[in-house]
Parts: C-alpha cells; sequence; structure tokens
C-alpha cells in the first residue's frame, strides 16, 4: 500500500515509472522462474513416471498409448525425442523408428504378391513371428517383464496404434507410405500408386464378399460397367488384386483382405 | 516322410494361384510359387519324378480350385525353365525333378567327402546314394544319372575319378 501512496504524486511520475517497470520485471522474473520451476517439475515427475514404468512402456502397448496420450496435452513428444532426455530414459524415440523400418521390411518383402498394400493385422503377425525381438537400447528389460505380460499374445507386442504411429514416420520419407481404411480395417499402403474413392469402395466391398465380380460391383454401387472394370483393372494391374477365374467368372482377389481374414481365423 | 506331412503353403489355398494370372510381375511371382512349392513337395517326399497327369498338386479340393491342362503346361515349362526340371520323353508327360543342380550335388557329395575322411579313399556310387553313412544328406536317394552328373562335374574339377566296377552301382569313386 505504501508504494501507491508514493507512487499518486504527479512530480514523482518519472520515479514511479521507473518503479513500475522495475516491479514488472521483478514479477516477469518471477513468473518465468515458477514456470521454469514448474516445468522442471513437470520433467523431473514425467522422468520419475517413466522410470518407474519403463518396462511397461517398453513393453505393454496398451499402457503405451495410454502415456504418449498422457503427454500429448504437455507438448511432450516423447516420439520424436531422439536427442532430449526422453530418448536416455526411455529409447522410444528408437522404438518408432526401429518398428518404421521393420514395418518397412515386411511390406516390402510382401509387395511382389500383394501389390504393396496389407492389412496392419498380416504386418502384426509377421512381425510376432520375427524371432528377434527388439532390444530397447541396450537394456535387457525382457527379463523382468511381468508375468501378466508373459500371458499377452506376442502378436500384441506391437498394437496397432504402434504401427500407424511407425508408418507416420515412413510417410515423411516420401514413397508412398500411408494407411488407408477398408471397411473396418486398416491398410498400409507401401506403394505411390493413386487409389480414389472407386478403388477404395471396390476394396471394401471385396472385404464383406471375400472376391467381387464386376457384375457385383456394378450392382452393390449402381456404377456402369465400364467404370467398374477400371477400377478393378488398375487394381489387377498394381497386383494387389488376383484374377480367379472360376465357372466361367471373372472373381478378383485381394492378397491384402485374404490374408487378414485368415488371421482373424487363425486367432 | 509320409503324405500328411508335407505342409502346404499358404497360397495353396488362396484361390486365384490355379488361374494364370494376366499380369505379367504378379504372374511372375505366381510362377515363382508353383516352382517353390514343385521342388519342395518333390524334394520333402523324395520323389524323383513328376507324372504330369498324375501329380496331386495340380488341384486343391478343398478349395475347389484346380489348374487347367493348358495351365499346367505353362507351370511346367516355367519350371523346367528354372532348372530343376527335366523332360525325361518328348511328349512332356513325365519330368525329372532335379531336387539340388548337379552343380549344388557335386558341393554337397565334396563336403560330405571330406567331412567323412573320404578323401584319397574309395566308396561306391551305391554307397553314395544308399549308404548307411549318407543319412540326411542331400543326395541320399538321388537319382543315379544325376548323381553320375555331379560325379563328372567333380571329375572334371579334378576333386575325384570313377573307375568301373562289375555293374554301375558299383563304380568307384575316389576323392582327392
Amino acid at each position: 500500500m505504501a508504494h501507491r501512496r508514493r507512487g499518486v504524486g504527479v512530480a514523482r511520475s518519472g520515479a514511479k515509472n521507473a518503479k513500475i517497470q522495475k516491479k514488472a520485471d521483478e514479477m516477469k522474473a518471477m513468473s518465468l522462474q515458477s514456470a521454469m520451476d514448474t516445468c522442471q517439475t513437470l520433467e523431473t515427475k514425467l522422468t520419475e513416471f517413466a522410470e518407474r514404468h519403463r518396462n511397461e512402456i517398453q513393453n505393454d502397448p496398451a499402457f503405451r498409448t495410454q502415456f504418449l496420450k498422457m503427454c500429448a496435452p504437455l507438448g511432450v513428444d516423447p516420439l520424436q525425442s531422439k536427442k532430449s532426455f526422453w530418448n536416455g530414459v526411455l529409447g522410444v524415440g528408437d522404438f518408432y523408428y526401429e518398428l518404421a523400418v521393420k514395418v518397412a521390411e515386411t511390406c516390402l518383402a510382401t509387395k511382389a504378391r500383394n501389390g504393396g498394400i496389407m492389412s496392419i493385422t498380416e504386418v502384426q503377425s509377421m512381425l510376432a513371428k520375427r524371432t528377434t525381438r527388439f532390444d530397447f537400447a541396450g537394456t535387457s528389460s525382457a527379463s523382468t517383464s511381468t508375468s501378466k505380460k508373459k500371458k499377452k499374445k506376442s502378436k500384441d507386442t506391437y498394437s496397432e496404434e504402434d504401427i500407424k504411429l511407425a508408418i507416420k514416420k515412413l510417410a515423411v520419407l516420401g514413397n508412398g507410405f500411408r494407411t488407408i481404411e477398408v471397411g473396418n480395417s486398416t491398410m498400409i499402403v507401401s506403394v505411390p500408386t493413386e487409389l480414389d474413392n472407386d478403388h477404395m469402395e471396390v476394396m471394401t466391398l471385396a472385404k464383406n464378399m471375400q472376391c467381387v465380380t464386376t457384375e457385383q460391383v456394378c450392382e452393390v454401387t449402381g456404377w456402369s460397367k465400364s467404370r467398374a472394370e477400371r477400377a478393378l483393372q488398375l487394381l489387377l494391374q498394381e497386383g494387389m488384386a488376383w484374377l480367379d477365374k472360376y465357372e466361367g467368372l471373372d472373381f478378383y482377389w485381394f492378397p491384402s483382405i485374404w490374408k487378414e481374414t485368415m488371421e482373424e481365423e487363425q486367432s | 516322410m509320409s503324405s500328411s506331412d508335407f505342409e502346404y503353403p499358404e497360397f495353396y489355398s488362396f484361390p486365384p494361384f490355379f488361374t494364370i494370372q494376366p499380369v505379367l510381375s504378379t504372374r511372375e511371382k505366381q510362377m515363382a510359387l508353383w516352382q517353390e512349392l514343385i521342388l519342395r513337395y518333390h524334394t520333402e517326399k523324395k520323389i524323383k519324378t513328376l507324372v504330369v497327369h498324375d501329380c496331386p498338386l495340380w488341384k486343391n479340393e478343398s478349395i475347389g480350385r484346380q489348374l487347367s491342362p493348358e495351365d499346367i503346361g505353362v507351370v511346367m515349362t516355367e519350371f523346367c525353365k528354372s532348372g530343376h526340371g527335366e523332360w525325361q520323353d518328348d511328349n512332356e508327360t513325365r519330368c525329372r525333378i532335379l531336387w539340388r543342380k548337379p552343380e549344388q550335388l557335386a558341393t554337397d557329395i565334396y563336403q560330405w567327402a571330406e567331412a567323412n575322411q573320404m578323401i584319397n579313399n574309395v566308396c561306391t556310387v551305391y554307397e553314395l546314394h544308399s549308404g548307411e553313412d549318407v543319412n540326411g544328406m542331400s543326395f541320399q536317394g538321388a537319382d543315379e544319372e544325376l548323381l553320375r552328373r555331379a560325379l563328372s562335374i567333380l571329375e572334371d574339377q579334378g576333386k575325384a575319378a570313377i573307375f568301373k566296377g562289375d555293374t554301375s552301382e558299383e563304380d568307384g569313386i575316389k576323392f582327392f
């Protein structure tokens, strides 16, 4: 209050301004300091949390997703943070880069037979079959993993979310890596081929019916024959569809969709 | 190995596998898969000859698909091109399946000879394909003509010499 009374005097306005300025600076410094403190605390707490739950973050896809959700509103992206403290704490940055490489390898290895399109489910199960497990920045945390995780199917080692995030990293490189939704399943496309709505609709149809004929496509969509043929021919040309001549009819099958159905039947 | 042991690959249940694919790159992949299947089937079952009209591979009852006779011809022509098959007759009804190409077989035999102290020793052709020491080797039960081709490769390389026995099976091989 003393400040205020003295500040009323007009003659002292210069001094007053200087004082206000000084006070303002002090307050700025303080709030900056407190913000920095808060950040510091947050960082420490997050680090503690991450360290405490390191195994879960690395091995449990559900937990990992939750952890990432928690980080997002705080403006922390552990996935991007190869250079930050996160890498030291978690090695999470590496996790997604390595997964991205594995996903890319899987897609390229199967490209000849599926034309560069395959379901996330298939990628998951192929990755699960690979014997080498990702070694987290030299940590041998696998031995200490809880029994709960051991009970989980190995297929769950990478969640759909994980693979989607990894694909996002690949997308940066160009080359057309992306995910598309076909019916209720997510497909990874590893070729730059443009797929328009017609192609997507044909595949969605095939997802429900296993395989389609030109006539079936026309019937369901109401398209002209030439429109249906155009869509099917491109998919065939790209190797995304295979032709099955059976009892005088041409059936179009999609290895990506067929494989996914097989996986689902197995599990 | 009994017939029930053979594990069919997954694509054997994929219906379009039984239609020759119209798109070149897909067809190349398809042919490669057929070659792999034919070779593995005959190697694992130790079948030396594929009789075209009698081969069970062309038909998959469980999915109701089969290769048409013309398509079988295409698949077999491609198979022979791969170097793992040879027609035994002009009508192309019987095909000798080369489990291993002669060059591979020659290498296998010489490695076996080295591992079993056969260098500077003699064994017979019979011992090579049916002897007690060749259990599990790639040339166990191999076609005799194929074996002889492999042996002549070794002879050309100066790694073996062949001399006549009373019967062809008693022909001896000396390894160097």
